[in-house]
């Protein structure tokens, strides 16, 4: 469970990137984290992740505090970063290990871990390889595969389908569901509105760093009365 | 040319970036021009101070325009050796590369803009060590303007050839890159190879003028001349440039000027011709073959044993290094090989000599008071080569934008300081090894005085290794394009020099003020001292752990 309670953050005195932000991400939840270029997605994301500093409020990750508590805090989610462009120069089953150290993920599962995710992602065969060989989209998986490796109660992810083909693109989403299915927690920042609204229980639209909007996409069309598509509808909130 | 022009600005921009950031008016920034302008006035203030002395020297025997052929070679040395360690990473391995590619910009105009990269780099070194002897020159010889306006033609004209040449050997190594079945075994082979070259020639050329040290200064100006008058020869612009700022004939520098004018353009024409058919050829063999060598082994099963977390973390850093050619050569090979080169350098010239300065070393070593001294000295040397180990002041900057990483992992930040600090510490230890194992092969040193040194040594070592993550990351440099920009363009690289010339600076101190104790207890009361600033460094970086890293988000 995520709880984002009051926070703001500036990057410029004056000015606020995201403002007084209150927001509660339960278990067995997919939630989707929306808005346009600059809203403050990665911002918050940075935030909730241990990243960047939080100015006001507070975020519990399984009510252990980020801010007071962090790598108690730290040890509860599985976090993928926009960019998996990391560790070039180690090899797959090299930055899969220091994961499974950093998360003690422990010696019997560790093994059984690797090759389920690797396995589903299809690249089990490149492990041997440095990732730098690897394409977008196989960095993209194996990011995946290490946030996943230590079984967290809840996942992060900053655009996570970025650079996936279809059938890797399918099998996260799948995970994702069972994920929640079994009382955990999915947060997932995407511009694919599509994806959202297929596999999202609730939506939290953020734009100029305040939160617009947040529930399912049956109370949005109810609130603004409009038997549409999400991409009107988030359309006409992020530009009001 | 426009485009050239506006080319090199932004591939200048992106190098140093951040750079141009912290040098700006704004935010904070007049305490740090205060310390550029220090260092600059230090270094500049160092070599006025030797250009006067043998300037000075060479006056008083009338023998003063092999000053100006000594500074002019120099220039064009500098630009080789330069080159020879840039031209391969602003050339090839740059990340903006495969941007540049798809735009519509012709041949011609990418690689002048990247030589002009080089050149402007090349011409602030010269600036400093070029520009600086040869004013002194004038300044000394009561020159007139004439003077001044060559020197200036100089200064502009000679770096060109070189650096041409050099880029030329360098795309024709890198051409067989398409041919490689991997990249980064090639890059890395490619250079070591051109780093090869420099020491090759690095050790050569010192043999010769170690042997001249000695010798008497008119036979050394004898000497001197002799070997100018033959490089003159292999080197045509340097010879018509000496001519020109040695004369007084207007006729002549025009001449001269002009005759080194045409031989670097026709040079720039022939290298534009040749580096548009090779430049490309390599680059695309460079950025688009295959990375590695992809294995299809399949993985022990020893591979999945846990690992404590200390080991796998110091063991990422290694692979980090150890992969990456640029890191490589600049963080963890200066170690091994600076000690051990410049060692080999001095001590065979000074064999040369018949032993002379080594007897003089073990006849400084005879006396207690003497012994403190040569501890100071060895110690003051360990600090000089420990200098060259960059991985503490680049442990931040290294990991670029992956740095966000260190801050979501449930891992302290402390602890990861700590790690990140362990192999600069490691390979800070290597250098103390090689170099107390040649101090002992030259001074037989007692086992204890050696034990002493070790500690001290190593302490100082973890001091400079603290120190300098400190300063990573007070100023890290994560927005970089190449590796290159973080292990070479990057001005934190003065705060290891300071440091190592602070430490000397406190070494020699304590000798002076020791002097009359005994050694041991003057030793003690050292290594004390650089432990206390260590547990301080220590304690502030373990208190500020989390307001240090508040640059990387």
């Amino acid at each position: 469970m995520i709880e984002i309670k009051n926070v703001s953050k500036s990057y410029i005195k004056g000015k606020k990137s995201v403002d007084n932000l209150n927001l509660d991400v339960k278990n067995g939840e997919i939630f989707g984290f929306l808005g346009p270029n600059g809203a403050g997605k990665t911002t918050t994301i940075r935030m909730i992740t241990g990243i960047l500093n939080i100015d006001e409020g507070d975020i519990l990750i399984d009510g252990k505090s980020i801010k007071n508590n962090s790598l108690e805090a730290k040890k509860s989610f599985g976090f993928v970063p926009d960019s998996p462009d990391m560790f070039l120069k180690l090899k797959g089953i090299e930055y899969l290990l220091f994961m499974a150290d950093i998360y003690d993920v422990p010696q019997e599962k560790r093994k059984e871990k690797i090759e389920e995710l690797t396995k589903k992602f299809g690249i089990y065969d490149q492990l041997n390889n440095q990732i730098q060989s690897y394409s977008h989209g196989m960095r993209q998986k194996i990011v995946i595969c290490g946030a996943l490796l230590a079984e967290p109660k809840n996942w992060i992810l900053d655009e996570p389908m970025t650079g996936l083909d279809p059938k890797s693109s399918y099998d996260l989403k799948e995970m994702m569901r069972e994920h929640a299915k079994s009382g955990k927690t999915v947060f997932f920042s995407t511009h694919i509105l599509e994806v959202a609204e297929k596999l999202c229980d609730r939506v939290g639209i953020i734009n100029n760093g305040k939160l617009v909007f947040v529930g399912t996409f049956d109370e949005m069309k109810q609130k603004f009365k409009e038997e549409t598509s999400l991409e009107k509808l988030f359309l006409e909130i992020t530009e009001k | 040319m426009d485009k050239v022009i506006k080319l090199t600005k932004i591939f200048l921009k992106n190098s140093f970036s951040n750079m141009d950031a912290r040098m700006g008016i704004s935010s904070k920034s007049k305490s740090k021009i205060l310390i550029y302008g220090i260092l600059f006035l230090y270094f500049a203030g160092l070599i006025i101070f030797l250009s006067y002395n043998l300037l000075d020297g060479l006056i008083s025997i009338h023998q003063e325009t092999i000053f100006v052929g000594m500074i002019l070679f120099m220039i064009f040395g500098l630009a080789i050796f330069q080159t020879l360690f840039s031209s391969i990473n602003i050339l090839y391995f740059t990340k903006d590369n495969e941007y540049i590619l798809p735009l519509p910009l012709k041949p011609y105009q990418i690689i002048l803009a990247r030589t002009g990269v080089m050149l402007i780099i090349e011409y602030v070194i010269i600036f400093l060590l070029g520009l600086i002897p040869l004013v002194m020159y004038g300044v000394l010889t009561n020159a007139g303007i004439l003077y001044y306006i060559t020197m200036i033609c100089s200064v502009i004209l000679l770096p060109i050839l070189p650096i041409l040449l050099i880029s030329i050997i360098v795309m024709i190594i890198m051409s067989f890159a398409r041919f490689t079945k991997n990249r980064n075994r090639f890059q890395l082979i490619a250079s070591i190879l051109l780093i090869g070259i420099v020491i090759a020639i690095s050790v050569a050329t010192s043999g010769t003028r170690d042997n001249l040290t000695n010798e008497e200064m008119a036979q050394a100006v004898v000497q001197a001349n002799g070997m100018i008058e033959i490089m003159k020869g292999y080197v045509p612009t340097v010879d018509y440039m000496v001519e020109a700022l040695t004369t007084n004939s207007l006729f002549i520098v025009v001449i001269n000027i002009f005759k080194t004018f045409i031989i670097t353009a026709v040079g720039l024409v022939l290298y534009l011709i040749i580096s548009q058919k090779l430049y490309f050829k390599g680059l695309i063999g460079n950025l688009f073959g295959s990375s590695t060598t992809t294995s299809n082994k399949k993985i022990n099963q020893e591979k999945y044993q846990n690992s404590k977390l200390y080991k796998s973390y110091i063991g990422k850093e290694f692979k980090t290094l150890a992969r990456n050619p640029v890191f490589l050569l600049q963080c963890l090979l200066p170690a091994v090989l600076i000690p051990i080169l410049m060692v080999f350098v001095v001590y065979s010239s000074l064999n040369g000599d018949g032993g002379l300065a080594e007897s003089t070393i073990k006849m400084l070593g005879n006396t207690p008071t003497n012994s403190f001294l040569i501890i100071g000295i060895i110690l003051g040397i360990i600090q000089f080569f420990t200098m060259f180990i960059y991985i503490s002041i680049t442990a931040i900057s290294r990991e670029g934008s992956n740095a966000i990483f260190m801050k979501y992992i449930p891992v302290s930040l402390y602890r990861q300081y700590i790690y990140k600090i362990i192999p600069n510490i490691i390979m800070n230890i290597v250098t103390i090894i090689i170099s107390l194992g040649i101090a002992e092969y030259i001074l037989h040193l007692p086992v204890l005085t050696l034990v002493i040194l070790f500690v001290i040594a190593t302490i100082m070592g973890i001091l400079q290794s603290i120190l300098m993550i400190i300063v990573d990351l007070k100023r890290p440099k994560l927005n970089w394009d190449s590796e290159y920009a973080v292990a070479k363009q990057n001005m934190n690289l003065v705060f290891p020099v300071l440091l190592s010339m602070i430490n000397i600076v406190i070494i020699a101190l304590m000798v002076y003020l020791f002097k009359n104790i005994n050694v041991y207890l003057g030793l003690a009361m050292l290594g004390c001292l650089f432990i206390i600033a260590t547990f301080v460094a220590n304690k502030y970086l373990y208190n500020n752990q989390n307001e240090l890293a508040n640059k990387i988000s």
